[in-house]
C-alpha cells in the first residue's frame, strides 16, 4: 500500500513539472545551413579549357607552360595527389562529411582527402613555406552557400589531365551550392603569374544511391604506366592572344 | 549471362554519371597512339584486376606459328566495377579478342576499347581515348 501511494505521488509530481516547467527561453534555432553531407557523383573533365568554351586568361608565362606542357610528366600519372580541385574533376565519386565547425571530403580518387576548417581560423602564416598537394582550406558559409578558400597549393599539382598548369600563388575559391538534389559547384582560379585575370568553372555534383561506397584507388598498387610513357606536346601550335581589355 | 548483365550495366552505369571510358590519372595520348588501332584476339594467361588500371595477358599466335604475351590495359577498377564488369569477367584460360590501341613504347601493350569475351558479348574496356583530345 505504502509502495502504491509513493509511485502515485511520483507520477503526479512528473505531470505537475511538466505542466508548470517553463519551455525554454534559449531555444537554439534550426540550422540554416544545408547538410552537403553524402556520396556525390562528380563530372569527368579533363580538359577545363573545354567547360571555359576556350584556353583560361593567361599571362605570358602562363601561356608558353601551356603551350610546351608534356602531359608526359603529369604528376597524377606517377601516382602523386591531384589537386584540390581536380579530385572534384575526376572521374570518382566522394564523400562529404558535414561538421559544425569543420567539413571533410574524402575523395576516392587517390584516396585522399580534404579539411576545410570552418571555426573561423585563418590560413597557416607559413603556409606557403609548406604546401600542401591538396592545400590549405578555411571556409565560411553565405546564407547557403559553402564557400570554401585554399592557398598553399603545391605548383607541382595540375588542375586537368590535358595539363594546365599554374604557380605555388593559386588561390582557389570554391562554391558549394544546393541545387535541388544537387550540389552545383564553381571554383575560381587566381594566380597572377598563370592568369591575367581570376577565371572560373561550375560543374555538378548528383548524389549517389544509398548503397553507394567509396572504394580503393591506391594508386601505387600496380602502376605499370609509367615506363610506358612517352613525351607528348599537343600544344605546340598554340598561339597566345592577350585578352583586349576595354 | 553475366556478361549480357555487365552490357546493361555499362549504359545504367552511363546514365548516372559514372563515366565509362576512364584513364584520368595521366593523357591517353602520352602513352598510345590513336593512330595505331589494333585488334588483338588470344587466350588470357594472367589478370591483374589492380589501380589504377586492369590488366590482363593474352597469348597470341602469330600467324607463323609463333606466341607471343601481350599486356591489355583497362580502366580503373572501381569504374569497371561500377560499369557492370567483375574481377572474373575475364579469367585464365579464356579466349579474347580485344579492340584498342597500340602503345607508343613499342611493347606488347596495348590499351582497351572494348573486348568481345569469352560468351561472344562485346564489353568497353574503359579506355580514356574518347574523353581526351590529346
Amino acid at each position: 500500500m505504502f509502495q502504491r501511494v509513493s509511485t502515485l505521488l511520483a507520477g503526479a509530481a512528473v505531470i505537475v513539472a511538466a505542466i508548470v516547467t517553463p519551455a525554454p527561453v534559449t531555444a537554439q534555432p534550426a540550422p540554416t545551413q544545408p547538410d552537403l553531407t553524402g556520396f556525390w557523383i562528380n563530372q569527368y573533365t579533363p580538359d577545363l579549357s573545354r567547360v571555359l568554351g576556350k584556353q583560361p586568361p593567361f599571362t605570358p608565362e602562363g601561356a608558353e607552360r601551356w603551350r610546351t606542357v608534356d602531359t608526359a610528366k603529369d604528376p597524377t600519372g606517377r601516382c602523386l595527389p591531384p589537386g584540390p580541385t581536380r579530385a572534384f574533376t575526376a572521374p570518382f565519386p566522394f564523400l562529404l562529411v558535414q561538421h559544425t565547425t569543420m567539413i571533410t571530403l574524402l575523395y576516392e580518387y587517390f584516396t585522399i582527402w580534404r579539411v576545410i576548417y570552418m571555426d573561423g581560423r585563418p590560413h597557416p602564416a607559413d603556409i606557403a613555406d609548406y604546401p600542401d598537394f591538396m592545400g590549405h582550406s578555411i571556409g565560411h558559409w553565405e546564407g547557403n552557400t559553402l564557400v570554401v578558400d585554399t592557398v598553399g597549393i603545391d605548383e607541382r599539382s595540375w588542375l586537368d589531365t590535358a595539363g594546365h598548369e599554374h604557380s605555388d600563388k593559386l588561390h582557389v575559391v570554391e562554391r558549394f551550392e544546393k541545387d535541388g538534389p544537387n550540389i552545383k559547384w564553381s571554383a575560381m582560379f587566381e594566380d597572377p603569374k598563370f592568369f591575367a585575370r581570376p577565371w572560373s568553372i561550375t560543374r555538378t555534383f548528383t548524389p549517389g544511391k544509398s548503397t553507394d561506397r567509396i572504394m580503393p584507388y591506391t594508386c601505387t598498387d600496380n602502376n605499370k604506366d609509367v615506363e610506358h610513357l612517352r613525351p607528348n606536346q599537343p600544344n605546340l601550335d598554340y598561339r597566345y592572344e592577350p585578352e583586349v581589355t576595354k | 549471362m553475366r556478361l549480357r548483365a555487365a552490357v546493361a550495366a555499362l549504359c545504367v552505369a552511363h546514365f548516372l554519371g559514372f563515366s565509362a571510358g576512364v584513364g584520368a590519372h595521366h593523357s591517353f595520348a602520352a602513352e598510345y597512339d590513336r593512330t595505331k588501332p589494333v585488334t588483338i584476339s588470344g587466350t588470357v594467361t594472367k589478370v591483374e584486376w589492380q589501380n589504377p588500371h586492369i590488366y590482363f595477358y593474352l597469348d597470341v599466335k602469330s600467324p607463323d606459328g609463333k606466341v607471343e604475351n601481350w599486356a591489355i590495359e583497362g580502366g580503373a577498377p572501381n569504374t569497371l566495377y561500377r560499369a557492370g564488369w567483375r574481377k572474373d569477367s575475364v579469367q585464365p584460360g579464356n579466349q579474347v579478342t580485344v579492340d584498342g590501341w597500340l602503345a607508343k613504347s613499342g611493347a606488347k601493350l596495348a590499351n582497351m576499347r572494348s573486348v568481345v569475351l569469352a560468351d561472344g558479348s562485346r564489353v568497353l574496356g574503359g579506355s580514356s581515348a574518347g574523353d581526351q583530345q590529346n
